[in-house]
């Protein structure tokens, strides 16, 4: 089994609910966005840069095969789950932030400091809290916690939390334009494999072979 | 002990003092104290890891013209170069603390070392390199550990043959721990195909280079503030001169070849790198070429190394453009994001995809593609403690040791 995701930028219609969906389930402290969708070319979200051209692109975590951000983690934080998704151990990270420099994809975000705190700095509304509400351990190590505590790196974990108990990732399920797919890249007959072949996906940033497991659908020409 | 060395160390003890609680409270409230953010994630510390790394290689030098190359005329600054060395290589080791999370949990390097990165390979071969210049000192000195230091000698036959025997032995090993730490910091940094602006294979040697001119001019200002600009040393100074100055075009040369190269070509990354390192960093960027070029011209005039207040400035010159070159290592590093893409329909486009600050700047927006890193004071007043550690560890091992040849060479 290695896990995959596959974007259909023809039916992604930059909504961003799958970044706003992540960013609840996931319990993110004020400006750490795990997932971010934008208009390619465009200073402006949703502002086509040019007569026609405009489409929209999620990016979050690529899950790398070849993770430059796996490499170099000095202690093995960040490392490869058994089904190909490359998760973080918070009880691991010793917050270098050797992994930030090193991912191409810029999705890695740090805790400058204590979420709470965040919480207090960012005016959001007192003792109010969102997300998964419990600690996740992922064989065995912790991979998901309500409130991270500060000084360690996080990301995204294609929704560990959720996958563990057979259910899809939150930009999955949130997805209004029902844009995303996950599957069994292993699989050549799965929805995925199919589709990456059929479609003529491609990935981010092929260049610096990192190998990544999430494919985008290019999108049609679009009217604007 | 002088009055201007003893106040010296109450300066540096302070500071170090100041520092220490500013770290405290640093590790009290995280490091949003620092001016860091997600795209801008390494910033001061780590310039301060590179600078001390290559102020640490006037042991090197030393070392491998006495005992590898017979430069007799330079013993007497050996012990100088290697304490130099020590004090530089653990002022490298100490920057990062305060550059780290969770540095509570640094254990982890030994429980669950990976020895896939580069960062790992830094922290063995410095510790090394700390481990072999106080090795290396211990030995030149033994045969002065009398009276007093007795109790730290260890009982040998002849240990005047003893000491310069050992030292030739261990010279050349030294010598590989020191290029060591030099590589493999620039590897750091070079093996990230993320980041145009360090992934280049003119880097580690760029940083011997660097290493070799800085290691030895701060030797040179050590052994003129400790031994003073007299006529017996200045064939020593004249050949450290000569080694900083062919290591300062060396650097020089590294650096433009590399920077050529890419220009030529003139690629989307080598354009944004350029407006970046050329644009708002332009001055910095002329600092970081002139400053130690002149320092070192400066430094190959005999006028200059007679005098006192000329060799330090010439020397701070360089110290100083050294230390901006190191700065230099982050923002045409950071301002570039790697994940910039020419969009589907829009060939001839560069776009890049901003990154969450993952912190909150009043009046600046949460996604950002360009960050202006200028050093909080916390980061600032860190930093001069770790400068001070250095100084006031020199200065006490050349108070209570025997570091300084008394009789004229």
């Amino acid at each position: 089994m290695k896990m995959g995701m596959v974007i259909d930028l023809e039916k992604c219609i930059g909504c961003r609910s799958c970044m706003v969906a992540c960013k609840q389930h996931n319990a993110q402290p004020p400006q750490t966005w795990w997932n971010r969708v934008f208009t390619p070319g465009s200073h402006r979200h949703l502002t086509p840069p040019a007569k026609g051209v405009e489409f929209f692109l999620p990016v979050h975590c690529q899950h790398c095969e070849n993770a430059p951000c796996e490499k170099v983690c000095p202690v093995g934080a960040t490392y490869h789950a058994e089904d190909g998704a490359v998760l973080i151990d918070y009880e691991r990270c010793i917050g270098c932030r050797y992994c930030m420099s090193a991912c191409p994809y810029g999705v890695r975000q740090f805790n400058w400091e204590d979420p709470e705190k965040a919480h207090v700095r960012s005016e959001y509304q007192e003792k109010y809290h969102y997300g998964y509400p419990e600690d996740h351990r992922h064989e065995g190590r912790l991979v998901y916690m309500p409130l991270r505590p500060k000084g360690i790196v996080e990301k995204c974990t294609f929704c560990a939390q959720y996958r563990d108990k057979g259910e899809l990732p939150a930009c999955v399920r949130g997805c209004p334009g029902k844009a995303r797919f996950v599957g069994d890249l292993d699989d050549p007959n799965s929805e995925v494999s199919v589709m990456i072949k059929q479609r003529n996906a491609f990935t981010l940033l092929p260049e610096k072979g990192t190998k990544p497991t999430v494919f985008y659908l290019p999108p049609k020409a679009k009217e604007v | 002990m002088n009055a201007k060395m003893k106040s010296s160390m109450w300066l540096s003890g302070g500071v170090i003092l100041v520092a220490f609680a500013t770290w405290i409270y640093q590790l009290q409230e995280g490091l949003i104290l620092t001016n860091m953010q997600n795209s801008y994630s390494w910033g001061l510390y780590i310039s301060g890891l590179a600078f001390f790394v290559g102020n640490a290689a006037g042991g090197l030098v030393l070392t491998s013209s006495i005992y590898l190359f017979g430069v007799k005329k330079l013993k007497p600054l050996a012990k100088l170069g290697a304490l130099t060395a020590f004090a530089n290589v653990t002022a490298a080791m100490l920057i990062v603390l305060p550059d780290i999370g969770k540095p509570q949990r640094l254990l982890n390097l030994i429980l669950h070392p990976n020895f896939m990165s580069p960062l790992v390979w830094d922290v063995i071969v410095l510790n090394l390199y700390a481990l072999a210049s106080a090795t290396y000192l211990y030995i030149l000195m033994l045969p002065e550990l009398t009276g007093r230091l007795a109790w730290l000698s260890i009982k040998v036959d002849n240990v005047q043959e003893f000491s310069e025997k050992w030292a030739k032995r261990l010279a050349p090993v030294a010598l590989l721990f020191a290029i060591g730490i030099h590589v493999v910091t620039a590897w750091i940094f070079s093996t990230q195909g993320a980041r145009d602006w360090w992934h280049s294979p003119a880097m580690a040697p760029d940083f011997v280079s660097v290493a070799i001119a800085v290691g030895t001019t701060v030797v040179l200002l050590a052994g003129a503030l400790a031994y003073g600009t007299g006529e017996e040393y200045q064939e020593a100074f004249r050949l450290l001169g000569l080694i900083i100055f062919m290591a300062v075009c060396t650097h020089l040369f590294l650096m433009m070849n590399d920077l050529v190269i890419h220009a030529w070509y003139g690629s989307g990354e080598t354009q944004r790198i350029m407006e970046i390192a050329w644009g708002h960093f332009v001055w910095a960027h002329i600092f970081e070429v002139a400053a130690p070029l002149i320092g070192a011209w400066l430094l190959l005039q005999p006028a200059v190394r007679r005098s006192m207040p000329r060799l330090s400035f010439s020397s701070g010159l360089l110290i100083a453009g050294v230390f901006v070159h190191r700065f230099l290592i982050m923002p045409a590093a950071y301002n570039n994001i790697p994940m910039t893409m020419t969009p589907l329909g829009l060939p001839h486009t560069d776009w890049s995809l901003p990154i969450a600050t993952g912190r909150f700047f009043p009046g600046m927006s949460t996604f950002i593609d360009q960050y202006r890193y200028i050093p909080s004071s916390v980061e600032v007043v860190i930093l001069l403690g770790i400068v001070a550690y250095a100084l006031l560890l020199i200065l006490l091992a050349i108070d209570r040791l025997p570091i300084l040849v008394k009789e004229k060479p």
